[in-house]
């Protein structure tokens, strides 16, 4: 619901520029595919909307105040590491929860906890650890709690990435159904991704991003009509179209990229 | 039937007619009691065994038993060719096992009041300090180079200077005991700390908790694998500084239990107490990988 702007900004690990001048404005509801090959820094720029890490240079604002910090105003789910393992599915979100909305009862917490489960359907796990939830129910579960805390902003890193093909579909549905319950209500969400397909079934916009240093190669918004039925939208020819687009994007210039960086990988990249 | 037939049960069998042999005079009860007791327990073990190697485990620690016993009763009872004062036969220690226990428990109050109080207090401190010093990383480089220097320095050449320093024996092996335990937690807690994935701590960052809850609720459970390492260690230090310390200068608990005897050369009772001791000791043990498994349930 908010929306998030990022003017010029830069960033450098140690000497090593890893964004380079990032200008970008997700509008409030909007979806941003952040698109690009390994190395891009589109983790990194993930990061930075999570306040985890400070810009080198440049500004990045949320509804117009300046990012200083981490904050519940933007769920965070990651590719890993979302839950913390020693605590239950149902305890996970209780713990956010709490430092959301301050001073309830415990049994509210655990009612909006396990309603939130519910909806992702995952009724059966509230008591299960995350080490006996699949990959799938786990990130099922990560989505449960950045909703329940419902933050107007949703950053997700390659959530899917580490999912079988069916699983993630199954997600993406679920992202995507979530997503757009309420058109005044929807959140503000940046979701980095390698796959093409991925981002135009998710994204209202995608940003593709260049290597060395990482760049905004294009921004293209995605004129799909809502809701996109995957098994439809993968026959059209306006979908054919978009992905040529994106991938001719993808891999222009980018052996020259490579040559310019001495090495393909990025340090600093994923920090 | 043919399941029956193992090492384990043919050497008790072999123990069982040793004991029982007509000529042997009188018959060990004692030794007979333990001995169909661990039988006892083997069979259980068998009947209620899982999978095929746990059956085979319970079988081989049967076996050992039961080749001790017999090798033990063989050589200092029937043969005689061990020297009687040093050796003395598993009879005798055993019914003086028994008429010795009320001493020894009571002995095992006083050296665990001694144990639980040093032990504790290294928990207490070392615990929170660790976690502080592990998650604060200029805190870190300020202390880590004395962790360096006073961490591996043998807690016993402590003992002397305690003894004079402080005014009770009390007291003195309370503190022994309590930086023996100390250096293990506090070291292995720092390091548990720094080996959180960072993913998770970017988790909790996100989640904007505040500090305490950050320290209670990710730091601490994050660091725990490493913190229960650590707290076995300092266990087994605290142990060995308890005995060292009343083989120095106690007059009563079970380490001096030991040493007393040991001085009048009364080696029947040294083995009783040894014997006393490993009992406590595996109890302990016990208990504590019992909590141990609780508390890393998350990791299985």
């Amino acid at each position: 619901m908010y929306e998030v702007a990022l003017s010029h900004v830069n960033y450098s690990y140690g000497d090593h520029l890893v964004l380079r001048d990032i200008t970008l404005t997700a509008e409030a509801g909007d979806f941003v595919c952040l698109l690009g090959p390994s190395g891009c820094g589109k983790s990194t720029l993930l990061r930075l909307l999570a306040g985890l890490t400070q810009p080198s240079g440049g500004a990045i604002t949320l509804d117009g105040g300046e990012i200083t910090g981490p904050g519940l105003d933007r769920g965070v789910v990651f590719q890993d590491y979302s839950l913390f393992p020693w605590m239950t599915a149902g305890q996970n979100i209780i713990l956010a929860l709490e430092q959301a909305f301050p001073g309830k009862k415990k049994g509210t917490y655990r009612d909006i906890a396990a309603g939130y489960l519910e909806m992702v359907g995952l009724g059966d796990a509230f008591a299960k650890l995350p080490g006996q939830l699949s990959g799938g129910m786990r990130q099922r579960a990560a989505i449960a709690r950045a909703f329940a805390v419902n933050s107007p902003v949703l950053l997700m890193d390659e959530p899917f990435g580490a999912l079988d093909a069916i699983t993630r579909a199954r997600l993406q549905d679920l992202l995507l159904q979530l997503w757009q319950q309420k058109e005044g209500e929807r959140k503000t969400v940046f979701f980095v991704t390698h796959d093409v397909e991925e981002a135009i079934l998710l994204a209202n916009r995608i940003v593709v991003m260049g290597l060395n240093p990482g760049c905004v190669k294009g921004i293209f918004p995605v004129d799909l009509p809502r809701p996109r039925l995957r098994q439809d939208l993968y026959k059209t020819e306006a979908f054919a179209v978009m992905r040529d687009k994106l991938v001719t994007v993808l891999h222009e210039n980018i052996l020259s990229e490579l040559d310019e960086g001495q090495t393909m990988s990025t340090p600093g990249d994923g920090i | 039937m043919k399941q029956l037939i193992t090492a384990s049960n043919l050497l008790f069998i072999a123990l069982l007619a040793a004991l029982l042999w007509p000529s042997a005079g009188q018959i060990p009860w004692h030794l007979l009691i333990v001995s169909v007791t661990v039988e006892a327990i083997a069979l259980i073990r068998l009947a209620t065994a899982r999978s095929a190697e746990s059956r085979r485990g319970a079988g081989d620690v049967g076996a050992v038993i039961f080749f001790v016993l017999l090798a033990w009763y063989l050589a200092t009872t029937r043969f005689v060719v061990l020297d009687k004062m040093l050796f003395p036969q598993p009879e005798a220690v055993l019914k003086l096992f028994v008429a010795e226990l009320p001493d020894m428990l009571k002995g095992l109050v006083n050296s665990l009041i001694l144990l639980v109080s040093g032990y504790l207090l290294a928990l207490a401190t070392a615990l929170p300090l660790g976690l502080l010093v592990g998650w604060r990383v200029r805190l870190f480089h300020a202390v880590n180079p004395f962790t360096k220097v006073l961490g591996p320095i043998p807690p016993i050449v402590y003992i002397p200077y305690a003894i004079a320093l402080l005014p009770s024996f009390r007291a003195a092996s309370i503190f022994v005991i309590f930086i023996g335990a100390f250096w293990p937690i506090f070291i292995n807690t720092v390091s548990g700390v720094f080996n959180i994935p960072r993913g998770l701590l970017d988790s909790a960052r996100v989640l904007n908790l505040r500090e305490p809850t950050l320290l209670a609720r990710v730091i601490l459970p994050g660091a725990m694998p490493s913190i229960c390492t650590g707290a076995t260690l300092a266990l087994v230090f605290a142990f060995v500084l308890l005995a060292a310390a009343e083989l120095i200068g106690a007059n009563s608990g079970i380490g001096w239990y030991v040493k007393n005897f040991a001085d009048f050369a009364d080696y029947q009772r040294v083995i009783v107490g040894i014997i006393f001791i490993s009992i406590v000791v595996t109890a302990i043990t016990w208990g504590t990988e019992r909590l141990e498994r609780r508390l890393l349930r998350w990791r299985s």
